[in-house]
C-alpha cells in the first residue's frame, strides 16, 4: 500500500506540517510555508542544473554532499527572506497576518512563474538525482524530520520555546513579563522558513521537476490542514497530521475522483469534531503515564 | 487611441466591479462575525456554472452526466438571478456546516478560516465531479439582442463589458440602499456594530448572521455568472483566484467597510488594467503587491473604520 515514493511524500508532508506549527506555537497563524518551500526548491533546482561545481553528471546523478549543501543553502536563503519579511508582517495579528502571508505566497508564485530563468509554466526539469530510486530519499527525509523533531522537543525546554508558549497564551501578559515578543515571534518565523526551505530543496530532487505550482495557495491549505488534524499543542501533532493527510489521498485512490472531496471534508469537519486535533495534551499525558508504568 | 483608452478604462471598471462584488460578500460576513469566509471563491464558481446550466448549457464529456442539460434554457438575466439565489443558499449551507458549530462552542474564530477553506475545497471538487475540469463557453445566443460592440463618440467598446459594469453597479446600489434604508439592513448593521446589544434590542442576531451569508453567497454567485458570460468558465477552480483577489480588495478597502470594498475593487481593476500587455504574466501579482503594501503602510485600509491591533 505505502511504497517508498509515498513514504517520502509523507515525510515531506510531516516536515511542512512542522513548519506551519512553529509560528503557531508562538500564537502566529502564518500561511507562508509554501513560499519558503518554493524558495528552497527553486534554489536547489537552479543550482543543481546550472552550477557545474556541484558535480551533476550527464547521466543525471549528483554527489550526496551537494545535496546536503543545497539543503543548507535552501534553508539559509529561505531564512534570510523570512528575516526580511518577518520584521514587516509580524507586526500584524490574527487574520491580517494570515492574509499578508497568503499575499507573500502568491507574489512568489507569480514571480517564479514569470522570471526569465525559472522555466515558466513548465518549470525546471531533469533535476539531477543523488539516489537511483525513491527508496534512497527515505533516509535523508527521515533524518531531516528526526532533526527537526528533536529540535522542537528541545525547544519546549528552552527559554525561546517557553517564551513562544507564553506569547501564544497571552501576548500582552508575555510582554509585561519582559519577553521581547517581536524577536521571539521573528525567531519562530525564521525557524519555520529554514525548515520549509530545506524541505523544498530535498523535494525538488525527489520530484525531479520543479515549477511555480509547488508553492501555491493550495499548499497553504493542505499544510494548514496537517496541523489542524494532528493538533497544534505538541510538535507530534503536525507530524502525525502530515503523515496521515499526505497518505490519505493516495490510499483513497481506488475511490477515484471523490478523494479530494473527502480531503476537504476532513478539513471542514476536523475542527468541529476534534477541536484539539488527534494528538491532544490529554493523550500525550496518558502516553507518558503508560511509558512510566512500562519502565517500572 | 481614444477607443483603446476607453476600452481599457471600461475593462478596468468591469473587472473592478466584479472584485467589488466578491469583496462586499466578504465584508458582510466579516462585519457580523469578524471572520472571513474562505469558501467565497467556491460560491463564485458555483454561480458561474449555475448560470450556464440554467441557460440550457450541457455538461461536457468529462462530467458526471455527459451531455445532460435542462430541456429549455432561461434568458440570461433570469438565469443569473436564479444562480445568485442558488449560490446564496449554498452560502447558507456553508454557514450551517462550517461556522455555526464553532460559534455554538465559542471556539477560536481563526478555526472558522480552516473549516470554511474545507467547505470551499469540498464545493469546488464536487463541482469538478459534476462538470469536469474543462472550461465552458456560454452559448452564442446567450446575449441575443445585444449588439457585439457599442460605438460611443467614435470609439468601439465591447457591449458585454458595459452590461457587466451596469449589473455590478446596480447590485451595489441595491445592496447599499438595502443596508441603509430597510429594516433588515439596519438590523444587520446593528448586529455588526454590537451583536449583544442588538440581541437585547430584540434583533435576532443568529437570523442576521444567516442573512449575511445568503446575501454574501448571492453576490459571489452574481460575480461568477457575469464573468462566465463575459469571458468563459475557466474550470471549477476559477473562483479561487477571484476569491483571493477579493481578499486583496477587502484589505485595500478596509475590513468591514462597504464603501471601501467598492472603491478598493475599482482601484484594483484599474491597477491591473494599467499593467502593460508585454508584462501581463505579472498582472496576477499586482493585487497581492498592493495588498502587501496596504497591510504594512495602512492596515486599516483606505476607508476602514476598525483600527488594527498593533504590537
Amino acid at each position: 500500500m505505502i511504497d517508498n515514493g509515498l513514504l517520502v511524500q509523507m515525510l515531506i508532508g510531516a516536515l511542512l506540517g512542522l513548519s506551519v506549527y512553529l509560528p503557531l506555537a508562538a500564537g502566529q497563524l502564518s500561511l507562508a510555508t509554501p513560499a519558503f518551500y518554493a524558495v528552497g526548491g527553486t534554489l536547489a533546482a537552479l543550482l543543481s542544473t546550472r552550477w557545474s561545481a556541484l558535480g551533476a553528471t550527464a547521466a543525471g546523478t549528483l554527489p550526496l554532499g551537494s545535496l546536503v549543501l543545497e539543503l543548507l543553502l535552501g534553508g539559509l536563503l529561505a531564512g534570510l527572506l523570512a528575516l526580511l519579511v518577518g520584521r514587516l508582517v509580524l507586526r500584524l495579528q490574527g487574520i491580517y497576518l494570515a492574509i499578508a502571508t497568503i499575499a507573500l505566497v502568491e507574489i512568489l508564485r507569480v514571480a517564479i512563474l514569470n522570471l526569465p530563468f525559472t522555466g515558466g509554466a513548465v518549470g525546471i526539469f531533469g533535476i539531477p538525482q543523488p539516489f537511483a530510486t525513491a527508496a534512497g530519499y527515505v533516509l535523508p527525509a527521515l533524518a531531516l524530520l528526526a532533526l527537526a523533531g528533536w529540535w522542537c522537543q528541545r525547544l519546549e525546554g528552552m527559554p525561546l520555546g517557553r517564551a513562544m508558549a507564553a506569547i501564544r497564551d497571552d501576548e500582552l501578559a508575555a510582554r509585561c513579563m519582559g519577553i521581547d515578543t517581536t524577536n521571539v515571534k521573528l525567531s519562530a518565523f525564521v525557524l519555520s522558513a529554514v525548515l520549509a526551505g530545506s524541505t523544498g530543496a530535498l523535494a525538488a530532487h525527489f520530484l525531479n521537476t520543479w515549477n511555480a505550482r509547488q508553492g501555491s495557495f493550495d499548499v497553504s491549505i493542505t499544510t494548514l490542514a496537517f496541523v489542524v488534524l494532528g493538533g497544534s499543542r505538541s510538535w507530534l501533532g503536525p507530524v502525525v497530521g502530515g503523515l496521515l493527510l499526505t497518505a490519505l489521498p493516495e490510499l483513497l485512490r481506488p475511490v477515484g475522483d471523490v478523494r479530494l472531496v473527502l480531503f476537504g471534508l476532513v478539513i471542514l469537519l476536523g475542527p468541529v469534531l476534534a477541536p484539539q486535533g488527534l494528538i491532544t495534551p490529554a493523550l500525550l499525558a496518558r502516553l507518558g503515564r503508560w511509558g512510566e508504568e512500562k519502565e517500572r | 487611441m481614444i477607443d483603446v483608452l476607453l476600452q481599457t478604462l471600461l475593462n478596468a471598471a468591469a473587472s473592478g466591479g466584479v472584485y467589488a462584488l466578491v469583496a462586499l460578500g466578504y465584508t458582510l460576513v466579516f462585519s457580523v462575525l469578524g471572520v472571513i469566509n474562505f469558501a467565497q471563491g467556491a460560491l463564485f464558481s458555483i454561480g458561474g456554472y449555475l448560470t450556464y446550466l440554467l441557460m440550457g448549457g450541457r455538461i461536457g464529456v468529462n462530467g458526471a452526466l455527459p451531455g445532460w442539460g435542462l430541456p429549455a434554457g432561461l434568458p440570461f438575466w433570469l438565469a443569473l438571478l436564479l444562480a445568485a439565489a442558488g449560490s446564496g443558499l449554498v452560502g447558507l449551507l456553508v454557514e450551517r456546516v462550517a461556522f455555526a458549530p464553532l460559534r455554538r462552542r465559542g471556539a477560536e474564530p481563526l478555526l472558522a478560516l480552516i473549516t470554511s477553506l474545507g467547505a470551499g475545497v469540498v464545493l469546488v471538487n464536487l463541482l469538478q465531479l459534476l462538470m469536469g475540469a474543462e472550461g465552458y463557453a456560454f452559448p452564442e445566443a446567450a446575449l441575443a439582442g445585444l449588439p457585439n460592440a457599442l460605438v460611443i463618440g467614435g470609439a468601439r467598446i465591447r457591449s458585454v463589458q458595459v452590461l457587466l459594469l451596469a449589473v455590478c453597479a446596480f447590485a451595489v446600489l441595491v445592496l447599499t440602499l438595502w443596508l441603509e434604508r430597510s429594516k433588515g439592513g439596519r438590523a444587520l448593521r446593528a448586529v455588526a456594530e454590537d451583536a449583544t446589544t442588538a440581541q437585547l434590542l430584540g434583533i435576532n442576531s443568529e437570523a442576521m448572521v444567516r442573512l449575511a451569508f445568503v446575501v454574501s453567497g448571492a453576490l459571489a454567485g452574481l460575480g461568477g455568472g457575469l464573468v462566465g458570460v463575459s469571458v468563459s468558465l475557466a474550470g471549477p477552480y476559477m473562483g479561487i483566484s477571484y476569491g483571493l483577489k477579493g481578499l486583496a480588495v477587502l484589505v485595500l478597502g478596509g475590513l468591514g467597510s462597504v464603501s471601501g470594498a467598492i472603491a478598493g475593487g475599482l482601484l484594483m481593476g484599474l491597477a491591473e488594467a494599467l499593467v502593460p500587455s508585454d508584462a501581463s504574466g505579472w498582472r496576477d501579482a499586482v493585487a497581492f503587491a498592493i495588498l502587501f503594501a496596504v497591510l504594512l503602510l495602512r492596515p486599516s485600509g483606505l476607508l476602514g473604520r476598525r483600527p488594527v491591533d498593533r504590537v
